[in-house]
């Protein structure tokens, strides 16, 4: 195409390819730190798990108390900050690499272990199933805006909550192909899970290059490390699996009521749980986590739809960046109790603000009725609101294409732009509404009068029934089963 | 002069841990009733704070202050009210099951009940099935609470139900349970009289089964 631009190279141009957002400047990053450093030195974190405890003492520099509060030099925390790996390529279990985890690289995914579900024919509340996790995991399947699944409920229909995990994970595998968040009982869990994941990428080797799964942790705060999350934490540096170690502070009663102060928290909770799988075995992936909100001060609800919570998260994965980690955020969930306007809100405003903060995991899409309610529809609205976030960040060009300059030329005053080459080849760009209804009255009308709620059910039945995700083959199914049986084994004697 | 009850509830109200406190105090050193004091100060405060928190008037750090200011001035009357006026609302024993380290909601409820004016014992975290019956033995409460976060620790609640009843002392106490993953059905399937579906219902179920 002949350039109509002028012909000259400007000097001092900055463009973005992208819009840029910010929550704190370095020097915030660097007080934030410090201050966790500091939480680190003097308060410390209780550790109740043997082997992490001893790992602690023999390192000579962390300091272990009779109460198993542990205490951390900053020489050893930034020792261990720099073994961490600032890159980790998730793949599938159909062996596509399709979530490459790196800075500013975002990906989405449900959340996880939710008790309850409304049952689709019913309308009732009830205890969530395999059946539903497998559900959910074949509607991720097939939404293209999904990047990751985690298991959306809980499996309670299983012989023993102690095994629940490997029939929950075996759920999420005969219904999404895709790369996954795990949680699991304790370490022997993660292991069996592990095993599992290893069968179909054919070994330990082929995992520690590119895992199937990351294994979701979590302390208890303020600064508690259980057995069973300590226990999971170190399996995992032992065997490279990647991991997030997520603190969940409710500010104003698990953590300050000021952002800054759950920050700081919340990073010291994370720092300790750095130098720990350092301890055990330098390098391991992990990622740093927190899904960091507010109490409701009315309802003692752990808030997933506050403003706080999108705020203090884009913060957080400011702090992951500049401290070369990468980040396990939140967005797309709600305090709703129903998918409804405020379900949409919520879920709107969190994943926009975890996608232009630049996080690499953002869970819990899909979430309602915070954290306790499963709901398929919830997933299908996410899907397309996650399309309009992404298109959002695709910024604007401002080379000479995306001035226009020879179609404006070409069309002239009182031309059209319908019917130009133009607009044939960047039309396309656009985000395309699926369930966002842009049409006429009369058209809308005449359709059913049809709003997103009944757009949306009608694309989860319609997944629901048509929709088969890649078989798992037999002989892996085999494997799968020999791992499940043994644990049950196990777990019955 | 007379110590004014009714300012004694409204410094409560306003959260005056040390006025209702240094009140309670002075209004003993005059001779006031124990009893009088309790009910037309320290009770008639937190009735209010309750009626202004179920009408999203006071918020819960509020509510906890104004609960403060209330267990202040029950430490100045307890060694002087009689066994029975001492646990006016009623006792309340609370733990979190074993397997469990989740502290919070647990600690609301305690908070709050002890806001009512019950007497609390707030036993802590990740406990053994025998804690809570040797807790029940020795305090012999009103009302037992549990409380889980984890649908893997849950089942533990029933096993503290079935060791109750093994050490023929469940039908003493009245028994709520509660956590995120727990529900009406499931605190009716292991036996429980009470599910409490967060702290300020508790508060109101447990007034009501202790029926004081």
């Amino acid at each position: 195409m002949e350039s109509i631009m002028p012909d000259m190279q400007p000097m001092n141009q900055t463009v973005q390819e992208t819009p840029q957002f910010r929550v704190l400047t370095e020097d915030q990053i660097e007080q934030i730190y410090f201050a966790a450093l500091d939480v680190l030195e003097r308060v410390g974190s209780r550790v109740h798990e043997d082997e992490a405890l001893e790992l602690f003492r023999n390192s000579n520099e962390a300091v272990v108390s009779d109460d198993k509060r542990v205490r951390v030099p900053a020489s050893l925390v930034e020792r261990a900050l720099k073994s961490y790996p600032r890159k980790i390529t998730l793949q599938g279990r159909n062996g596509k690499r399709s979530v490459a985890l790196q800075k500013d690289h975002v990906y989405f995914g449900t959340g996880s272990d939710l008790p309850f579900t409304y049952d689709r024919k019913t309308g009732e509340r009830r205890r969530t199933t395999y059946k539903d996790v497998t559900d959910a995991a074949r509607i991720v399947d097939a939404l293209p805006n999904f990047d990751f699944f985690m298991s959306h409920g809980i499996v309670s229909d299983v012989p023993n909550p102690q095994t629940y995990d490997r029939h929950q994970f075996m759920a999420m595998l005969e219904g999404c192909t895709k790369p996954m968040v795990v949680t699991s009982v304790d370490g022997e869990g993660l292991e069996d899970l592990w095993k599992m994941a290893c069968l179909f990428q054919g070994g330990e080797e082929e995992f520690r290059l590119s895992p199937m799964f990351v294994a979701y942790i979590e302390p208890i705060s303020p600064l508690t490390n259980d057995r069973s999350a300590v226990e999971k934490l170190l399996f995992a540096a032992e065997k490279g699996i990647p991991a997030m170690y997520t603190p969940c502070p409710s500010s104003g009663a698990t953590a300050p009521a000021t952002i800054a102060g759950m920050l700081v928290q919340s990073l010291a909770e994370t720092l300790l749980a750095a130098v720990m799988c350092y301890l055990k075995k330098p390098g391991m992936p992990l990622i740093m986590g927190g899904v960091t909100t507010v109490m409701d001060m009315r309802t003692t609800t752990y808030s997933y739809g506050a403003p706080e919570m999108s705020l203090a998260s884009a913060a957080n994965t400011d702090i992951s960046k500049w401290l070369n980690l990468l980040m396990f955020s939140t967005g797309g969930c709600s305090d709703s109790k129903w998918l409804d306007e405020q379900a949409a809100i919520e879920s709107t405003l969190s994943l926009l603000t975890a996608f232009l903060s630049g996080a690499n995991l953002v869970h819990d899409v899909g979430y309602i009725d915070s954290g306790v309610n499963a709901s398929l529809e919830s997933l299908v609205m996410n899907d397309e609101i996650i399309g309009m976030v992404r298109q959002v960040g695709k910024g604007i060009r401002t080379d000479e294409e995306g001035l226009a300059l020879k179609v404006i030329n070409e069309a002239g005053p009182g031309g059209e732009f319908v019917t130009r080459d133009h607009t044939y080849e960047h039309w396309r760009d656009w985000f395309l509404p699926r369930f966002m209804d842009r049409s006429d009255w009369e058209t809308w009308n005449s359709e059913g009068c049809k709003t997103m709620s009944d757009r949306v059910n009608e694309e989860t039945q319609r997944i629901l029934d048509t929709y088969e995700p890649q078989p798992i083959d037999d002989a892996t199914r085999k494997g799968l089963k020999e791992i499940i049986d043994a644990a049950e084994k196990r777990h019955s004697q | 002069m007379a110590v004014d009850l009714g300012k004694m509830a409204d410094l409560l109200i306003a959260g005056k841990v040390e006025d209702v406190s240094n009140m309670t105090q002075e209004a003993i050193d005059e001779g006031m009733n124990p009893k009088e004091i309790l009910e037309n100060g320290l009770i008639a405060g937190m009735d209010v704070v309750g009626q202004r928190f179920k009408a999203c008037e006071m918020f819960i750090p509020e509510v906890l202050r104004s609960a403060k200011a209330m267990s202040s001035g029950m430490d100045k009357l307890r060694p002087l009210l009689s066994e029975s006026d001492s646990r006016a609302a009623g006792s309340f024993v609370i733990g979190t099951v074993k397997g469990d380290l989740h502290d919070i909601g647990k600690n609301l409820v305690a908070m709050m009940f002890e806001g009512a004016g019950f007497k609390v014992v707030n036993l802590g975290i990740d406990l053994d099935t025998q804690v809570f019956v040797d807790a029940v033995k020795e305090h012999k409460p009103d009302l037992l609470g549990m409380s889980a976060l984890l649908t893997t620790t849950m089942p533990r609640m029933g096993e503290v139900i079935n060791a109750l009843k093994e050490a023929g002392i469940r039908d003493q106490v009245k028994i709520m349970v509660g956590g995120a993953p727990v529900t009406e059905d499931f605190a009716q399937e292991i036996g429980a009289d009470i599910y409490g579906a967060n702290a300020a219902s508790s508060v109101d179920k447990g007034r009501e089964a202790v029926g004081k």
